[in-house]
């Protein structure tokens, strides 16, 4: 098998075990990846990291974001982060708006970690990981492990080359999860998940965010069995009969059972359908919602491609079906489009459980009890938060690198945030001028102590619990729980750039470099700041931010 | 594909087997006529169309490809209804896979059987054969022998990178379809079923069995 690979010479001939054991001394031969693959030179990378495949970037796919909006939006993921629990547990619908405007790319994978409650597991279980990591784990998953390394995202930079860092990663996330949960052993499906998560943290934070979602978010779909997931193509199809009777007749007319076209898009968590930004796009949404959300990409694809008269005349027949929902129209699965359509499906955590109950009780009469019992599903971040609620340190940021001088050129800044020297440093008014995250780096850390208490005064009126669809609302609300419908949320409010005066980009960036709304004092400055996330945004009547501002963040929306 | 009014022929076929064996590989080679090493790992079923001009008969296979690991084997009830046929493959550098192929076998035949009675016809292939014979050497199995006692109506050594025996496996394993299916005719008329199980494989297959 040492053969050539993408033009590169394959170092596979050793087993990645051997490789990853010495992983961490190895100035070895492998050099980056990419020398590896040999193709440094002509690739054309993405900036996803796609280096080809159907996934990789394209205009058409995706749609950009002005720097400015991601710059204010980077600093408001930055306030939430620092103030996590504040924001769970009081602005929850903020953070979920926030979520499904896309998490900006530079602050994705922390902001995944903490939705995921990864962030609390790990704090929680210090050490576990390297201890994990340190065990050779059963052969019998490492040989079925190691054949899956070079076959998910081949076309990703990280995961291209043989034995490179990626795969290694990939191994000792995977071989952790079998250690950790030796009953559940690995399924294929993880991996895409890992490799997901990997793309976006190292591997310690990959292993725990594979855990919640395994546990959590997706519990049992991995299992042995592979009970739930069946369990949920029920479900699915039991809701789409309400989304879109007219593809509901013509999957059961046809016979086309749910597990032949949604056990990849559920298990991959749709990692391995859709074009990359909505991948991302969507698992923003699913990290903080839960699986409502996956299901509701799934009704949203059934629709659009099964929705109509004139679609299923096209496709009379089982195969025919079955083919044409593995090549699903790009322009279904573009990204505004689809966050769009998933937003308004009237599926709620309710719904998905109600039916759970109803599709439980058939299985249990055809084919009796479940092999596997799952843990319960959690409904997103909030729920899982409250399940298991952190300690204050576990939520506390930890840089992996932190600047020694502030230096606000660096566009490194987000990563590195919070050093904790400059407590002192209280910019008042800073606030305002959202535009330059960068300064972060030096700025004060949340000091533990009391911040949380003034940093979101006013705000939290209205929306915390009840939006959680979940378990609240008792009747069939299909529209309102849920939260999110565009039209009555305020969108437009909460965006700080309003119309009078256009992002605020530049205005005192030099300030805020250092400067960065300590806690206390700026409480109130905060609300100035950002008046669009406070209360006032309602005053802000809808009508004129859809109007006016519907520049800026209107569009971003979609 | 002219429109005549020739007689079309469709088949669902199978491809099964251990994980990692090349089943995606063999069939991107056979309907594609490529090989990749940038496949992923197929997560469900995966399938692909192939069409085939037969005797001035047009055939069209189906052929779903199934992820291999065993724990899908909870669904594969659903994936193999109505087939055909099918590949049940191994890797002849991992010996393990290819104990792996009567376990499969045991799934197939439990779970699927024709109209008559019948299991459907399945073809053995021993893939990447490119890389070696190991399995097929050392383990001291004579291939005919080990086909005729599971119910392998033939066996091949293929390669889906270097392109060897991959369409002539399909043509052996659409031939005993077609003959299955004119059995399967023939024995609704008098309604009885005449056990040729046996001596359709010495006969018939023999043909398919090539030397070694």
């Amino acid at each position: 098998m040492a053969k050539i690979e993408n033009g590169r010479q394959s170092v596979d001939t050793r087993s990645i075990r051997t490789i990853s054991s010495s992983h961490i001394d190895d100035e070895s031969s492998l050099g980056s990846d990419s020398e590896i693959n040999g193709f440094t030179s002509d690739r054309q990378t993405d900036k996803y990291g796609f280096i080809g495949g159907a996934q990789q970037y394209s205009e058409a796919s995706a749609q950009d974001v002005p720097p400015e909006v991601l710059r204010q939006r980077e600093v408001k993921w930055l306030d939430m982060l620092n103030h996590w629990d504040k924001w769970m547990i009081k602005r929850f619908d903020k953070v979920r708006l926030r979520c499904q405007k896309g998490i900006p790319p530079a602050l994705r994978g922390r902001a995944w970690l903490y939705l995921s409650g990864g962030k609390v597991k790990r704090e929680q279980n210090q050490g576990k990981f390297q201890e994990l990591d340190s065990q050779p784990g059963d052969p019998k998953w490492l040989d079925v492990i190691e054949k899956d390394l070079h076959r998910q995202f081949p076309f990703h930079e990280m995961f291209v080359s043989r034995g490179g860092h990626g795969q290694q990663d990939l191994f000792r996330v995977l071989k952790a999860y079998t250690l950790y949960r030796p009953e559940e052993g690995y399924c294929q499906a993880q991996a895409p998940i890992a490799a997901v998560l990997l793309m976006h943290m190292p591997a310690e934070d990959a292993f725990w965010g594979l855990v919640q979602i395994c546990e959590k978010y997706l519990p049992g779909y991995y299992s042995p069995g592979l009970e739930a997931i069946q369990l949920d193509g029920e479900i699915l199809f039991a809701l789409l009969r309400r989304v879109s009777p007219l593809a509901f007749r013509h999957l059961e007319k046809h016979k086309i059972d749910p597990i032949l076209y949604m056990t990849e898009w559920f298990m991959c968590a749709f990692s391995r359908t859709l074009p990359w930004a909505s991948v991302l796009r969507v698992w923003d949404m699913f990290l903080c919602d839960g699986v409502k959300i996956i299901f509701r990409v799934g009704l949203v694809l059934l629709k659009c491609m099964l929705g109509t008269r004139e679609k299923l005349k096209a496709c009379q027949g089982q195969y025919e079906t079955m083919e044409l929902l593995r090549a699903i129209e790009p322009r279904y699965m573009q990204e505004g489009y689809l966050v769009r359509e998933i937003l308004e499906v009237p599926v709620t955590a309710r719904d998905v459980e109600r039916e759970h109950h109803a599709q439980m009780k058939r299985w249990k009469k055809n084919r009796g009890e479940l092999n596997f019992k799952p843990p319960p599903r959690m409904h997103g971040a909030r729920l899982i938060m409250l399940s298991e609620p952190p300690r204050r340190q576990d939520l506390q940021q930890n840089p992996t690198i932190v600047l020694e001088v502030p230096q606000p050129t660096l566009k490194k800044g987000k990563e590195e945030k919070k050093s904790k020297k400059k407590k002192s440093v209280k910019k008042s008014q800073p606030v305002v001028e959202i535009p330059n995250p960068y300064p972060l780096p030096n700025d004060p850390p949340p000091p533990p102590s009391d911040p949380l208490p003034n940093n979101e005064p006013p705000p939290l009126p209205s929306d915390p619990l009840p939006n959680n669809d979940p378990p609240p609302l008792p009747s069939d609300p299909l529209p309102n729980n849920d939260p999110p419908p565009p039209s009555s949320d305020p969108l437009p409010n909460n965006f700080p750039p309003p119309p009078s005066d256009p992002p605020a980009t530049p205005p005192v960036r030099d300030e805020t470099p250092e400067t960065v709304p300590q806690t206390e004092s700026d409480s109130p400055h905060q609300q100035q700041a950002r008046p669009t996330d406070l209360p006032p945004a309602k005053e802000s009547p809808l009508q004129r931010s859809t109007q006016s501002l519907s520049s800026t963040e209107q569009d971003t929306y979609l | 594909m002219q429109n005549n009014h020739h007689k079309e022929h469709l088949y669902k076929i199978l491809v099964i087997g251990d994980l990692g064996v090349g089943k995606t590989s063999i069939i991107k080679r056979y309907v594609h006529h490529n090989f990749s090493p940038n496949y992923r790992a197929t997560i469900g079923v995966d399938f692909a169309l192939k069409v085939l001009n037969w005797d001035q008969e047009t055939v069209r296979l189906q052929l779903w490809d199934i992820a291999g690991q065993e724990r899908f084997g909870n669904m594969t009830r659903v994936y193999y209804r109505e087939a055909m046929g099918a590949f049940i493959v191994f890797d002849v550098t991992r010996p393990a896979s290819f104990e792996a192929v009567t376990k499969w076998k045991e799934d197939l035949d439990s779970k699927l059987t024709l109209a008559n009675g019948k299991h459907v016809a399945t073809v053995l292939l021993a893939n990447k054969c490119d890389q070696g014979r190991d399995v097929l050497t050392n383990n001291g199995i004579k291939m005919e022998q080990f086909c005729q006692e599971n119910g392998f109506v033939g066996w091949y050594e293929t390669s889906a990178k270097e392109n060897i025996n991959i369409d002539e496996a399909a043509n052996c394993l659409v031939k005993h379809i077609i003959a299955s299916e004119k059995d399967m005719l023939q024995s609704e008329v008098p309604d009885t079923i005449t056990p040729q199980l046996e001596k359709d494989k010495g006969g018939t297959c023999s043909s398919c069995f090539r030397a070694q």
